[in-house]
């Protein structure tokens, strides 16, 4: 079953710029799809798209069969997204703070905020920071912070936006385990990176961006080889014709 | 490596720590009030009391003294001020200069006064959670209706999760003036101008960032409103406080 249906999407800025042109796509549920592309070739105003930061201009997104301008709360809650730049996501105080803002936002009862946000930083194994400021925490904490962040409204749909920018080696490693536990628990899971090769290896579909269109859509393995054409870097072992190891082995 | 400032909460598990946030609120105004009308022994009394009370809760007396470096010079700034325009029995006179001996004996009360009053408030803060001290305001707000409670309890807490950020950003921005040997330039409006400029522009586009971010997590005033609760210990410490700030007006 489709989870998301974005058809004949574009979108222009207030300066006229064409961000999003003509793209068609449909995600089934439960995918785990990698958006490859240079800067500027519209993967992040696409993602915005998918919860209602940005709305089309022209075509519409369906999520669940909503479409998405019509219902923004619920499909805010339904598709989570973790920024690329965690320090502005953050906005609590301490931990738990944070994680608490989203199911705030919700008027959950008070009980309930407090078992999704244990239960969210005990995913995240945050829960011995719960009264830390989050300012204090390395960068790879601040990451798996966000995404408690989105874990405790229970989202179906997790979008990251260049999750893997900035960390370090055993911060990638941390996040990517996160992001992989995510989806083998049931979540759609929709990255956009510049830098595949860490994460290429977990994902069962490919699609590469260019000038705000989907120029290439399929499985990884057969695309990887025309990736550079686009301006992705190819990863390492696909050029010397190698299977592509995941970060985690 | 982000450190802890001496505006950051601290963990512990100490009565002060223990109280309801809208009790130590009101404690903290009460005080602050009768510092400012007590007199030298009230004030040495007082200071004892506030120095039992951070070597208590472990608040980092001497660290904090050093990032309240600038405080200091605005507190000697004050001194000198009361201290030259004050009228009484002359102390200094040179040319146009005359220091009075009340000028000084004020100019220490003010700065005492100060001094207590910043240290109570660090005492407050460092006991208390930021989503309390937010949950507290929007409680004492209640009763005004035209002042939107929760949207400056949101106001507030913004301000403490990003007072750190920006300092760290002014350090930033300050370390890569230096690494392009801004020392050179003695002019000191110079040297403000270069470094505000970039940490306004950074600060503004963290803002559009984090207005996106709140949206993309269903921010809305109408939100799920903290629990506050109190109990037999807060009425206890209340009228400890009430009392010993009644023994202090009178000496």
């Amino acid at each position: 079953m489709n989870i998301i249906e974005i058809k004949n999407l574009s979108h222009s800025f207030l300066d006229g710029t064409l961000g999003i042109n003509g793209v068609n796509l449909s995600i089934k549920e439960g995918e785990f799809i990698v958006i490859g592309g240079q800067n500027g070739s519209g993967k992040t105003t696409l993602l915005k798209h998918l919860n209602g930061l940005l709305l089309p201009t022209k075509g519409t997104v369906l999520v669940k069969g909503v479409e998405v301008s019509r219902n923004i709360k619920k499909i805010r809650q339904m598709v989570g997204m973790v920024f690329q730049n965690a320090d502005s996501q953050i906005v609590g105080e301490t931990v738990y703070a944070d994680v608490a803002f989203g199911p705030e936002n919700l008027c959950l009862d008070r009980q309930e905020i407090e078992k999704r946000v244990s239960a969210a930083l005990e995913s995240v194994d945050l829960a011995q920071h719960a009264d830390k400021s989050p300012h204090l925490l390395s960068g790879g904490e601040k990451r798996r912070l966000s995404i408690a962040g989105i874990l405790a409204m229970e989202p179906k749909i997790i979008v990251f936006d260049e999750p893997f920018s900035s960390l370090d080696y055993p911060g990638v490693r941390q996040v990517l385990e996160q992001i992989i536990s995510l989806h083998q628990s049931g979540h759609t899971i929709i990255i956009t990176t510049h830098d595949i090769e860490k994460i290429i290896t977990h994902a069962n579909r490919l699609l590469i961006m260019e000038d705000g269109k989907v120029v290439r859509d399929g499985m990884p393995d057969k695309i990887l080889q025309e990736a550079e054409v686009f301006g992705v870097r190819m990863p390492c072992a696909t050029r010397m014709g190698m299977e592509v190891a995941s970060w985690l082995s | 490596m982000a450190e802890l400032t001496v505006f950051s909460y601290r963990c512990g598990k100490s009565i002060l720590h223990k109280l309801d946030v809208r009790f130590k609120l009101f404690f903290l105004v009460l005080i602050s009030f009768t510092v400012i009308k007590a007199e030298f022994t009230a004030l040495f009394l007082i200071s004892s009391a506030l120095m039992s009370v951070l070597v208590y809760i472990r608040f980092p007396i001497m660290s904090s003294l050093k990032d309240l470096k600038y405080f200091f010079f605005l507190i000697l700034l004050v001194f000198f001020a009361r201290a030259f325009s004050a009228t009484g029995s002359v102390l200094i006179e040179w040319r146009f200069i005359v220091i009075s001996k009340q000028g000084v004996y004020e100019g220490l009360l003010v700065c005492w006064r100060l001094f207590l009053i910043v240290f109570l408030s660090l005492a407050f803060i460092s006991t208390t959670r930021p989503s309390e001290i937010k949950a507290a305001v929007e409680w004492f707000l209640i009763p005004f209706p035209f002042i939107p409670g929760k949207r400056v309890a949101i106001m507030m807490s913004l301000i403490m999760r990003f007072m750190p950020v920006i300092y760290d950003q002014v350090k930033d921005t300050a370390d890569a003036q230096r690494a392009r040997c801004i020392d050179n330039k003695k002019n000191p409006i110079y040297r403000l101008i270069k470094l505000l400029i970039p940490v306004i522009r950074r600060t503004f586009e963290g803002a559009d960032d984090l207005a996106l971010a709140m949206e993309a997590r269903c921010f809305s005033e109408n939100r799920t409103d903290p629990v506050l609760s109190s109990s037999r210990k807060d009425w206890i410490v209340f009228f400890v406080v009430i009392c010993l700030c009644i023994v202090i007006i009178k000496i």
